[in-house]
């Protein structure tokens, strides 16, 4: 379980090669929901795409943050790398297997080695299980319960890596507080000693006090055991705070992807500017001084995605041609201060950073819930699509 | 979006417009020990000015809301205290009395629009019901004003809007119809309980300049109630900071955040991945859960998890220390006494 310890931490060697290093490759990865529709005869009218064609490598030791909106793909592409979400293109290799291709006994076997922390603690204990017993399932599954002493031993010394009292192994999940019960959450995924974890918004439903306390231990038992995390939330100061590597998703597709540090002192796409100008920052001097670009209108249905960039109908930085017909790829973009690894999926990227494209004001689309897709008609202008203080 | 600067810094001679004193909210089922989750509670809200009610869950920010707009259940809760407002004590209001107030003079802003949104009503009902039991407008007089709500807080194409249900609008649009309703007969106080709480951070900057802008435009008084710093560091005047049902510090938004006084705010400002500090730094959590909380009659609630503890800590509650602007509850404050 420790054998990956002396990969763990290097985090700035941003260049795309090492590939012995890589511990999980993603290619073009697609999970798309079917919408099915009539009464008698279940009729497939459209497709919701959650996930549509995302690459991605996280080497051994890394934490990869994923950030985007609700609704953009980003837990689909937790699970779907995990295959607890069937993927409908494109494959998912870990460690030299393809996991999207494994199927029935072999895929048992090897989700040894990839374990998922959800984000609700309370609900994805099961609640008449001790804790005990629900440390124990995934070992029994693995056949690492080999001997009741052991196995007694290999708990408590669980329990303490994730800072529970041993006595808590006979207690229920009700018995504890949500920081503890994610404690537990993250017990279980490390009971069958994995190499990769991916966790889905696992401080998302706690306090910020005891958010941090679930920060600080993920960080340790990277330090101690070597893992690889694949971070999946919504709050961007926490995935650049345990982050290595980020990428920022948009209505199924990675729009921007690179080191922490440098995503955030350089974000090159519209979207991850935008992002990030939104989150509130508990300084009221920052507060007052900063550029905010707010973004008109709301993140398009997933069923009915806009044509060409998935982000022309909000983009402040939007452009006659290109923008609305031609899907940017994710691309190396050649601006001062980026380093090789730092991937955007924009036409107009360089022209934007130099300034040579300013921002204009965008009318906002409105967007149904559900298949509909928008709703058209006559938008008056926004009070604010774009403003700067 | 310039012009909020000046109504931040809102003349502090000017009367209260509400004034809450030694509110006290205690839960008590039967057979069970008696909860408080409010316990004395005081703090002032001046026209045009955003106070903020801060704090984790379980600090009694919600409750402290709902008491004063009376929206506690009766049964098994028992209120105490002054809620001020305009001359009247809202807490001895009748409930006939409380319905012609809410809405009209006070209004709310819940977290969850949709579970706040009558699923089965149009939107345009939603809106205009309001204004017929308040402004006695009838449904045709009320209609157009709905529209008009509805494009000012930035609802595109609103006349066809407000033949839609909830469900046909996404979170934020839902969220700008529920201020749309709160808006409808230009209350003077409106308490908004984490109204960005649900929603993605770019609709939640969107809604927090649509309330900057309220404010300033309508003069209206807002009680801002969030767990996230971050909010309020950028919107309220005031900020009040609650652990365990009580005011543990209270500041105005620069002082408060350039020097913390009480362990609990210093802990929840450490506690917090900022996006401008620099990578790398370990958190520095606050150790351990609000189950610790000591009773605030014999001893500090947060005495348990505090790094600043002294003996007396545990034996005595700490007083007041300051004024209805500045102080905190403490006895040993960080950075030593006043």
């Amino acid at each position: 379980m420790t054998d990956h310890a002396d990969h763990a931490g290097h985090a700035d060697h941003a260049g795309r090669d090492g590939d012995s290093d890589v511990l999980l490759e993603v290619r073009g990865l697609e999970v798309h929901f079917p919408i099915k529709s009539g009464l008698i005869f279940d009729r497939t009218v459209g497709h919701v795409r959650a996930v549509d064609g995302v690459d991605l490598r996280i080497r051994r030791g890394e934490t990869y943050g994923l950030v985007g909106e609700s609704g953009c793909g980003k837990s689909t592409l937790g699970k779907a790398i995990l295959k607890l979400e069937p993927p409908t293109a494109g494959s998912v290799v870990f460690d030299g297997t393809d996991i999207a291709s494994l199927e029935g006994e072999e895929l048992r076997r090897a989700r040894k080695r990839f374990q998922m922390v959800f984000q609700d603690p309370l609900s994805s204990l099961d609640p008449r299980q001790t804790v005990e017993s629900i440390l124990i399932e995934g070992m029994r599954a693995h056949g690492l319960d080999t001997d009741k002493a052991t196995t007694q031993a290999r708990l408590r010394e669980l329990m303490s890596a994730v800072g529970l009292p041993p006595a808590g192994l006979s207690k229920y999940p009700h018995e504890f507080s949500g920081g503890q019960r994610q404690r537990i959450g993250i017990a279980r995924a490390l009971s069958v000693g994995p190499d990769l974890i991916v966790a889905d918004e696992p401080v998302s439903a706690l306090d910020v006090s005891i958010q941090a306390q679930v920060i600080n231990l993920l960080q340790d038992l990277q330090d101690e055991l070597g893992l690889t995390y694949l971070v999946v939330a919504h709050d961007l100061a926490v995935v650049r705070h345990i982050s290595d590597r980020i990428g920022v998703m948009y209505l199924g597709g990675l729009v921007e992807e690179s080191g922490a540090a440098e995503l955030y002192d350089l974000p090159l796409h519209p979207y991850t500017r935008a992002l990030m100008s939104a989150v509130p920052v508990p300084d009221p001097l920052v507060e007052d001084s900063r550029e905010q670009i707010l973004l008109s209108g709301d993140l398009p249905s997933p069923a009915n995605p806009p044509t060409g960039c998935r982000f022309h109908t909000r983009c402040p930085w939007r452009q006659e041609t290109r923008c609305d017909t031609e899907r940017p790829e994710l691309r190396v973009v050649e601006v001062e201060g980026a380093s090789p690894g730092h991937r955007v999926a924009c036409h107009f990227a360089e022209e934007i950073a130099s300034g040579a494209i300013q921002p204009h004001d965008v009318e906002p689309v409105l967007v149904a819930e559900g298949f509909s897709g928008p709703v058209t008609g006559p938008a008056p202008p926004p009070p604010d699509a774009y403003s700067t203080p | 979006m310039t012009q909020h600067q000046t109504i931040r810094s809102s003349p502090r001679s000017t009367e209260p417009l509400l004034s809450v004193r030694d509110l006290r909210v205690t839960f008590q089922r039967r057979d069970e020990r008696a909860f408080k989750a409010v316990d004395g509670v005081s703090f002032d809200v001046r026209p045009g000015q955003t106070v903020g009610l801060v704090g984790e869950s379980g600090c009694g920010k919600s409750v402290t809301s709902l008491a004063i707009m009376g929206l506690l259940p009766k049964r098994g809760n028992t209120v105490e205290g002054e809620a001020v407002f305009d001359g009247d004590d809202l807490l001895s209001l009748s409930p006939s009395q409380m319905r012609d107030r809410r809405g009209a003079d006070i209004a709310m802003i819940f977290q969850d629009p949709l579970s706040s949104l009558n699923p089965v009503i149009t939107i345009g009902r939603q809106v205009t019901e309001v204004m017929e039991r308040h402004q006695g407008l009838s449904r045709k007089e009320a209609t157009p004003k709905a529209a008009e709500l509805l494009d000012r807080v930035g609802i595109p194409d609103p006349k066809a809007r407000l033949a839609n249900y909830p469900h046909q609008l996404s979170g934020g649009m839902r969220q700008r119809a529920l201020i749309a309703m709160a808006l409808a007969c230009s209350p003077r106080l409106l308490i908004a309980d984490e109204p960005t709480t649900a929603l993605d951070v770019t609709i939640q900057a969107q809604i927090l300049a649509l309330l900057k802008e309220l404010v300033v435009d309508t003069g209206t008084a807002l009680v801002m109630i969030t767990h996230d710093l971050g909010v309020v560091a950028g919107l309220c005047d005031e900020v009040n900071v609650l652990y365990g049902g009580k005011i543990v510090e209270r500041g105005g938004r620069h002082g408060l955040f350039r020097q913390p006084r009480h362990p609990y705010t210093v802990g929840l400002l450490d506690s917090i991945p900022r996006l401008d500090a620099p990578r790398g730094e370990k958190l520095n959590p606050v150790p351990g859960s609000v189950a610790d909380n000591l009773p605030w009659d014999s001893a500090c609630a947060f005495a348990p998890r505090c790094s600043h503890r002294v003996d007396v800590c545990t034996r005595e509650m700490p007083r007041w220390d300051g004024d209805d602007v500045v102080g905190f509850r403490c006895f040993n404050p960080v950075g030593g006494p006043r």
